[in-house]
């Protein structure tokens, strides 16, 4: 958790997989993600279909282009979107108080090879996600699994640029 | 005592008890849409209306500050929590998403009556395959997780749509979970009050709620309650009013009073000269009563001034009696010039009571009534009352003094023409920005409040409502249909680029006539059934997943139209209420627009809707507008008023150069008080205007007086005294209003103050010499 704290800033691409009981066979996406520490986060969906999130602060915007859209969240109205979207965050950040208000927060493996299960404390996020898994080494994450309650699952595969 | 004089002081008792009775059964009134003009199109009237009593004039932005965000943001949650308990307001807004739940159910139960892209499209196989092609993206998508519960009952996306209109507008920024300016230092809120913004006792009491709800949930901490709106301005408006009107009345009383003692040195004549006033202003509340229903504060404010202008005639008798002949002498010597300058004097009145402004008629009334009772209870009742020994030493002592005065004034006569020459000349040149257009210069809100307001505003981030399209119809449901005729348009224009967005009641509440289209529209059980399953070949979704759906379209296509009463309880019924509103005649629909890049095509538009009666209002250019016609109406009048005081001059004085040595002083007096106004830094108002037309039927009197062909020298100078008298009470009582911060009294008591001392003193210089010599040789 620690040496998370010293990656100031990052870029990454990501290809995320969602197997979703309704769907038969996974649907994929993949783009671009972007973190500036310690409290902005970027998500560009580049396929299928372009859409972009931004994270700063408690406001969480997101635009779809295609569809002229924009829309701006105060995280602390949508407490399901907000603890989802720390989740990550505060995992690059390296911040462990923020994670604990949400999860019990568990760590397995060492360093080089580590794996943080969260597990949400409210009932009302129990609701929304059952459980979420990342797995990294060192100060990269390399892979984040969300697990809901009705065993729809997404798994998200990230891969570092320029390091 | 005479018969007659008898008979007079009867008459006069009986008038002034019938004075009281009525006046006790009087209502008085402080709203302040009085001095707002009465608006003959009937897009102004909307405009007034709304200003009355619109969304906007139920508004209360409210602020706190002083403490760190987090204690604020609790005191906000706290305030709100209590007031939205609290039935003086229909809505109370910080940020937080309460009600929202609501609001969210009921677009989700009748998503298929309400969705504007239901139609028999909507639910073809081709249109089907496309909405669940876009599904399948959206899965994939971050919004996805949220939205997949609802995905089998609403493929179509109508939940989506309907959410997208609500949430459209701009808000302002958050912290803490409440709306906060963007330094961080203010918490804010909005309230909207159910009663409308001209009822000033019930906005009071919202405010009182208000500070107590903050009191509650602030204790004994620092933190600070700021509040502004129109609510705040008219209550303390209010205030100010009766306070003006309280101090200024007793200050012109007890000034005036002491002037008359320094003159008369006798309680019992003062007590004299006063009669003539209070009968006047009697008559004038009573008169204004009968005549227009209910009494404004600022009418009685106005009252000051007749104090000042009524105690004249009173002066005239009064000094202008030679010791040891009967009042009656002095008054058959001056009644024709007393009675011609009354008569001036409701010329110039006559003008403000033909103005659009109720306020303005108001005073006109009051003062026209007031000041023919003034001089008839003069006239009449004065000399039965006065002893037949009556002299006032005082007058005799300052007589040649004042005439050595009179005599000595034509000497400035070069200066005063160089002073009218460049008064006029500076006239000329400050033609264009001296007047000044802006409808809030009438507004009696001090400079600090509307920089408080203006402050609040831009922290809350809403956009003034400036524009706003205002649909009439007969009945609800054609005030529906004309709504949605001139959506249709502006959703055109909004595709065009020409705004960002608009509102209409129409959203939340469709016209029945669209809600049982969409219905027709909705395809039978079967059909959709296989349109579906055509669509669904070849994609990844699950075998019936969609039967919810199908269910719920059978369900909407039975169900029984919405009507208001289906709102009840949610966020959308506030606004429904607010955006369709009950008129006089007929039912109004206001739909606000957002980011407007080309109102006048916009206007074009919307006014060429077919089956709709729809107008753009720019509130503010309109506002401005409406404040222009209605300055050249008063200037109209007011030029009327001064021809008509003319034509009476020209009839009665029969004499082409009398009437220009009266009309000359007063004409100068004009041109140089516009001039000091303006070099004054104010652009000249609709009031000051009226201050003008007042000044040339007050300062008539002087002149008529100077003109005067006289008998003797003593009587002349007795005259002189009588006219400055009359003339220092004239300026007190109008003087002291322009201390005054409401603006109407203020720019009249300015005026008039100023030009009413001009007046005498150009009347002096301008006097003739002939005539003077003529009083000279003779004493």
């Amino acid at each position: 958790m620690q040496s998370m704290r010293q990656v100031k800033t990052a870029r990454a691409t990501f290809v995320e997989r969602k197997y979703l009981s309704i769907v038969s066979g996974p649907l994929e996406s993949s783009g671009t993600l972007l973190y500036n520490a310690p409290d902005r986060l970027e998500k560009h969906t580049l396929l299928p279909a372009p859409e972009s999130l931004v994270l700063a602060g408690d406001e969480l915007t997101i635009t779809n282009e295609a569809k002229h859209q924009r829309r701006t969240l105060a995280l602390q109205n949508y407490p399901i979107v907000w603890a989802f979207v720390e989740s990550i965050r505060s995992t690059l950040a390296g911040d462990l108080p923020t994670l604990s208000r949400f999860y019990s927060v568990g760590l397995e493996g060492d360093a080089a090879q580590w794996r943080l299960i969260l597990t949400p404390s409210e009932p009302s996020i129990q609701a929304a996600v059952s459980k979420i898994r990342i797995v990294g080494g060192r100060n990269q994450v390399a892979s984040i699994e969300i697990i809901e309650p009705g065993g729809d699952r997404s798994v998200m595969t990230i891969t570092e640029e320029g390091r | 005592m005479s018969g007659s004089s008898r008979r007079a002081v009867a008459a006069w008792v009986a008038f002034i008890l019938a004075c009281v009775a009525i006046i006790s059964r009087t209502e008085f009134s402080t709203d302040l849409s009085a001095f707002l003009p009465r608006s003959p199109t009937p897009a102004q009237q909307l405009l007034v209306d709304q200003l009355r009593e619109g969304v906007v004039s139920r508004q209360i932005l409210i602020g706190i500050e002083g403490g760190t965000p987090a204690a604020l943001a609790e005191i906000s949650r706290r305030m709100a929590a209590k007031l939205r308990r609290d039935e003086s307001f229909a809505t109370v807004n910080n940020g937080e998403n309460v009600g929202l739940e609501k609001d969210r159910d009921y677009l989700w139960r009748n998503r298929y009556l309400l969705s504007p892209a239901v139609d028999r499209e909507h639910f073809t196989a081709s249109a089907l395959r496309r909405a669940l092609e876009d599904d399948l993206q959206l899965l994939g998508s971050s919004a996805g997780m949220l939205w997949r519960k609802v995905l089998p009952q609403d493929p179509g996306g109508e939940l989506l749509r309907l959410l997208d209109q609500l949430e459209g507008q701009t808000k302002p920024s958050m912290q803490q979970g409440v709306w906060f300016s963007k330094d961080g230092k203010r918490a804010l809120l909005v309230a909207q009050t159910r009663s409308a913004g001209y009822d000033i006792d019930a906005q009071q009491r919202a405010l009182v709620r208000i500070r107590a709800a903050f009191a509650d949930a602030a204790g004994v901490g620092a933190a600070r309650l700021l509040v502004s709106g129109p609510a705040v301005f008219s209550v303390s408006a209010r205030e100010t009013i009766k306070g003006d009107v309280l101090r200024f009345s007793l200050i012109a009383t007890i000034l005036i009073s002491a002037l008359l003692l320094l003159l008369y040195r006798s309680a019992r004549t003062l007590g004299l000269a006063l009669l003539p006033v209070a009968s006047g202003a009697l008559a004038g509340v009573a008169a204004v009563s009968l005549g227009l229903g209910s009494v404004h504060g600022i009418t009685l404010g106005f009252g000051v001034t007749l104090i000042g202008e009524g105690v004249d005639y009173a002066i005239y008798l009064l000094t202008q009696m030679t010791p040891g002949t009967p009042a009656r002498n002095t008054l058959d010597r001056i009644w024709p010039t007393l009675r011609l300058g009354v008569l001036t004097s409701v010329c110039g009145f006559s003008a403000m009571l033909f103005s659009g402004f109720p306020g303005l008629a108001q005073l006109g009334l009051f003062s026209i009534a007031g000041l023919i009772v003034a001089v008839a209870v003069t006239r009449w009742v004065l000399p039965a009352l006065l002893s037949p020994g009556f002299s006032a030493p005082a007058v005799t002592a300052l007589a040649p003094k004042a005439a050595f005065l009179a005599r000595r004034a034509p000497a400035l006569r070069p200066a005063l023409l160089l002073g009218v020459a460049l008064a006029t000349l500076f006239l000329l040149l400050h033609r264009g920005p001296s007047w000044s257009d802006e409808l809030a210069r009438l507004s009696p809100v001090p400079l600090h409040d509307q920089t408080l307001d203006a402050r609040l505003r831009s922290d809350i981030g809403a956009p003034d409502v400036r524009y706003l399209v205002v649909v009439s119809a007969g009945d609800q449901e054609a005030t529906l249909q004309a709504s949605e005729h001139v959506g249709a348009a502006l959703r055109q224009l909004t595709t065009a680029g020409m705004l960002e967005g608009f509102e209409s009641p129409a959203t939340y509440l469709p016209s029945r006539k669209t809600q049982r289209a969409r219905q027709d529209a909705l395809p039978s059980a079967e059909t959709l059934r296989e349109n579906l399953e055509r669509a669904q070949t070849g994609l990844p979704f699950r075998a019936g997943l969609f039967e919810p759906f199908l269910e719920d379209v059978s369900a909407a296509k039975r169900q029984p139209l919405l009507d208001r009463i289906d709102l009840q309880g949610t966020n959308l019924a506030t606004k429904v209420d607010s955006l369709l509103v009950r008129r006089p005649a007929g039912w109004a629909a206001m739909l606000p627009l957002r980011g407007v890049a080309d109102a006048q095509r916009i206007a074009r538009e919307v006014a060429a809707v077919p089956d709709a009666q729809a107008v753009l209002l720019d509130l503010k250019h309109d506002a401005d507008q409406l404040y222009r016609s209605y300055r050249s109406e008063v200037l109209k009048y007011s030029l009327l008023g001064a021809a008509a005081i003319v034509v009476l001059l020209s009839i009665s004085l029969r004499s082409a150069r009398r009437v220009f040595d009266v009309v000359a002083p007063l004409a100068a007096s004009v041109i140089v008080t516009s001039a000091m106004l303006i070099l004054g830094g104010h652009g000249l108002s609709i009031f000051n205007l009226v201050g003008l037309l007042l000044v040339v039927a007050v300062g008539s009197n002087y002149s008529l007086f100077f003109d005067r062909r006289v008998d003797s020298g003593q009587d002349r100078e007795r005259t002189i005294v009588s006219l400055l008298f009359a003339n220092i009470s004239t300026v007190i009582g109008f003087g002291v209003l322009s201390f005054s911060s409401v603006p109407v009294l203020n720019a009249i008591g300015s005026t008039v103050g100023t030009g009413a001392m001009l007046s005498l003193v150009f009347s002096a210089i301008l006097a003739r010499p002939d005539d003077r010599a003529a009083g000279g040789n003779a004493a």
